[in-house]
């Protein structure tokens, strides 16, 4: 475990310069992009003094590294600016809709793997059968489409037609629940009011499975593929000679194996979900940070893009972190290699 | 004699889109109780294949057809039901492979595939006394620290330590058959040698039947007391193993002893293929024509 405590800490260091040349390289580009903030932000019809007041107050009319400089030390203290667009600290902002975000990424990658990978897994012990056509069939319509298509689909089809799940949003009005933790499905518990609680988890799931859809066919069809290679690996004869029972040895000394390679992939196809919630969360109507983030970058709102994309930047971290930690954790050759 | 293994006639074609290939013309083999019976022959002569029969792994291959008839213990496999044939595996027969290094799991230690193999008689045992039981079968095989080598992954031990798990693994349960297809021939060869002799001292023991599979006479030699040698699919020769070293009758058998020396680097002298005598068994089956 030492090991896997010393790898760890060193990810984390590494991450940390990563996200330090992700925020000036999201800091150069926002101030690149023409057109003036201060203007888009006051309206074609305020005075030259109001824009060049709000300039100042932006240090926009410092120089860029400067700009930088004020922008490190709010960081510093928490303080990634005002929105333009909200007039809101960029701060709470995000406290606000990213709960929404995480919660719809989370339960989506969460169905992602509890689907994909048994359903990598039936495939492959049941490669030529039936199991494995119907699995590879589903797992094609998967991928074969973005995560948006399905959106459309599945509200037609489940909320629209067949009205078994709401159409949009994240809860019924008439619930009322205090905020604890900004996801519902935890807050509507802590509350203790079961029927809102029943609410949200029905508003999740249909925008949750399309977003998962293609990332479930892509470990699907991943697992599948490592773990028929597993089965041509002299291990796998000598547990079927020793009449190991198969599901056991699908479940456990086949998949193991398999899943390390396809991990970084996983991993990959789990943080594709934050791209792909932009989409889902415009069809569902999701008040998530997406949709935010989408309103700022039409708006020009400096802090707030930089500051959007710091936090999916630092999301995005985080999860090659956890990837990279199970690898370690699950691959005992880079384990006891590394404790040399 | 009681015979612990029994095979008749045995015929084994792949069917693929390709066509058919046939891979065995109807080979006869016997073993009887406590036997050390070798089955030598060049590479892709049909040896694996027929250890795979009497294992009943090949059987669940599609496109595989097969003839002629297999009795394990005076039983037809091929009229048992693959749930009974799959009982017997790890339990009444077992196998020993060609690497032991690759053929035991990368990604788990040894204690939990010990776990499994004990398992096979005595469902769900715990990892307690799986420590117990397999700590005696390590010591057995020589192995001086059975707690470490438990708490290993195969790729922390050598080859022939490895070998020697996998041998403790394959006697565990006290099959009465042993199947070794080429066992140890990834091994340099003195550590090959060490695990034979090893091996050896603990089928005499405990009186299991193997069936040696190899293509290295010198080993063969040493290991077993009658010989079949296979070529392309047929037995060309049988007969207690000093005779046939002694006196080789097939020409085949001739030039498998002459290349014997440089098997590993050369291969086999040329021989006159498609001579028809190569095919002609120099022994007649009691009750085949
Ligand atoms: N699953 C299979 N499908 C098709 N052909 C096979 C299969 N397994 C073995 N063979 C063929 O059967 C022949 C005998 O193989 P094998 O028994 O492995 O030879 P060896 O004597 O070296 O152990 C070879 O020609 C091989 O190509
Ligand atoms: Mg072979």
């Amino acid at each position: 475990m030492n090991t896997v405590l010393r790898h760890t800490a060193r990810r984390i260091g590494t991450s940390l310069l990563v996200l330090f040349g992700v925020s000036v390289l999201i800091f150069a580009i926002a101030r690149v992009i023409p057109g003036d903030p201060a203007r888009v932000a006051l309206g074609p019809n305020a005075k030259q003094e109001q824009v060049d007041q709000l300039r100042a107050a932006m240090f926009l009319d410092e120089p860029v590294v400067a700009q930088y400089g004020h922008f490190l030390s709010g960081l510093a203290r928490g303080d990634l600016g005002v929105s333009l667009y909200t007039n809101r600290p960029v701060m709470t902002d995000i406290a606000d809709f990213l709960p929404a975000t995480l919660e719809l990424v989370l339960v989506s990658g969460v169905m992602m793997i509890a689907i994909g990978l048994p359903l990598g897994i039936l495939s492959a012990r049941y490669r030529g059968r039936w199991p494995d056509h119907v699995i590879r069939v589903i797992s094609l319509l998967g991928v074969s489409a973005p995560a948006f298509v399905w959106a459309v689909v599945l509200m037609l089809l489940f909320a629209f037609y067949l009205p078994l799940f709401p159409i949009a949003g994240r809860l019924h009005d008439s619930f009322d629940i205090p905020r604890v933790t900004g996801f519902l499905t935890i807050d509507t518990a802590i509350a203790g009011n079961w029927a809102a609680f029943g609410d949200a988890w029905r508003h999740l799931a249909l925008p949750a499975f399309a977003l998962a859809l293609s990332g479930i066919g892509q470990a699907a069809r991943l697992t599948r593929a490592n773990m028929i290679e597993t089965y041509e690996k002299p291990y796998i004869e000598m547990a079927q000679a020793y009449g190991w029972p198969e599901k056991r040895i699908a479940n456990r000394y086949a998949f193991k194996p398999s899943l390390i390679p396809s991990l970084t992939i996983i991993g990959l196809d789990f943080a594709a979900l934050l791209g792909n919630a932009f989409l889902v969360e415009a069809v569902f109507g999701w008040p998530g940070l997406s949709r935010y983030g989408v309103n700022v970058i039409l708006r020009k709102d400096l802090n707030a893009i930089v500051g959007t994309v710091l936090i999916i930047s630092a999301m995005f971290i985080l999860v090659n972190i956890i990837v990279d930690i199970l690898t370690v954790i699950l691959n005992p050759r880079i384990r006891k290699a590394d404790a040399r | 004699m009681t015979l612990v293994l029994n095979i008749r006639d045995l015929q084994l074609a792949f069917k693929s889109w390709s066509g058919t290939s046939e891979v065995l013309h109807g080979i006869s083999l016997t073993i009887g109780k406590g036997e050390r019976v070798a089955l030598v022959g060049e590479s892709g002569s049909g040896k694996s294949v027929t250890a795979r029969i009497v294992l009943g792994l090949l059987q669940e291959l599609r496109g595989v057809q097969i003839s002629g008839s297999v009795e394990f213990q005076g039983q037809d496999l091929g009229a048992m039901p693959d749930r009974e044939r799959r009982a017997l595996r790890g339990t009444a027969m077992s196998m020993i492979f060609q690497d032991p290094t690759s053929s035991l799991n990368p990604v788990f230690k040894i204690a939990p595939q010990f776990q499994e193999v004990l398992a096979r008689v005595t469902p769900g045992i715990s990892m307690s006394a799986t420590r117990v039981r397999a700590t005696d079968l390590l010591r057995e095989v020589a192995i001086a620290e059975p707690e470490r080598v438990l708490d290993s992954y195969p790729f922390q031990l050598s080859g022939g330590m490895n070998q020697r798990v996998m041998i403790a693994m394959a006697l565990a349960n006290r099959p009465a058959l042993l199947l070794a297809d080429e066992p140890g021939t990834a091994l340099d060869v003195t550590v090959q040698a060490q695990t034979l002799d090893l091996m050896r001292a603990l089928v005499t023991d405990h009186g299991t039947s193997v069936l040696f599979i190899s293509h290295n006479l010198g080993v063969v030699r040493e290991f077993a007391d009658r010989t079949y040698v296979i070529y392309r699919g047929n037995i060309v020769e049988e007969g207690p193993t000093r005779d046939v070293f002694e006196n080789p009758g097939h020409p085949y058998t001739r030039a498998l002893m002459a290349a014997q020396p440089k098997i590993t680097g050369g291969g086999l002298p040329d021989l006159v293929e498609g001579d028809r005598h190569y095919l002609e068994p120099r022994f007649v089956h009691e009750g085949v024509a």
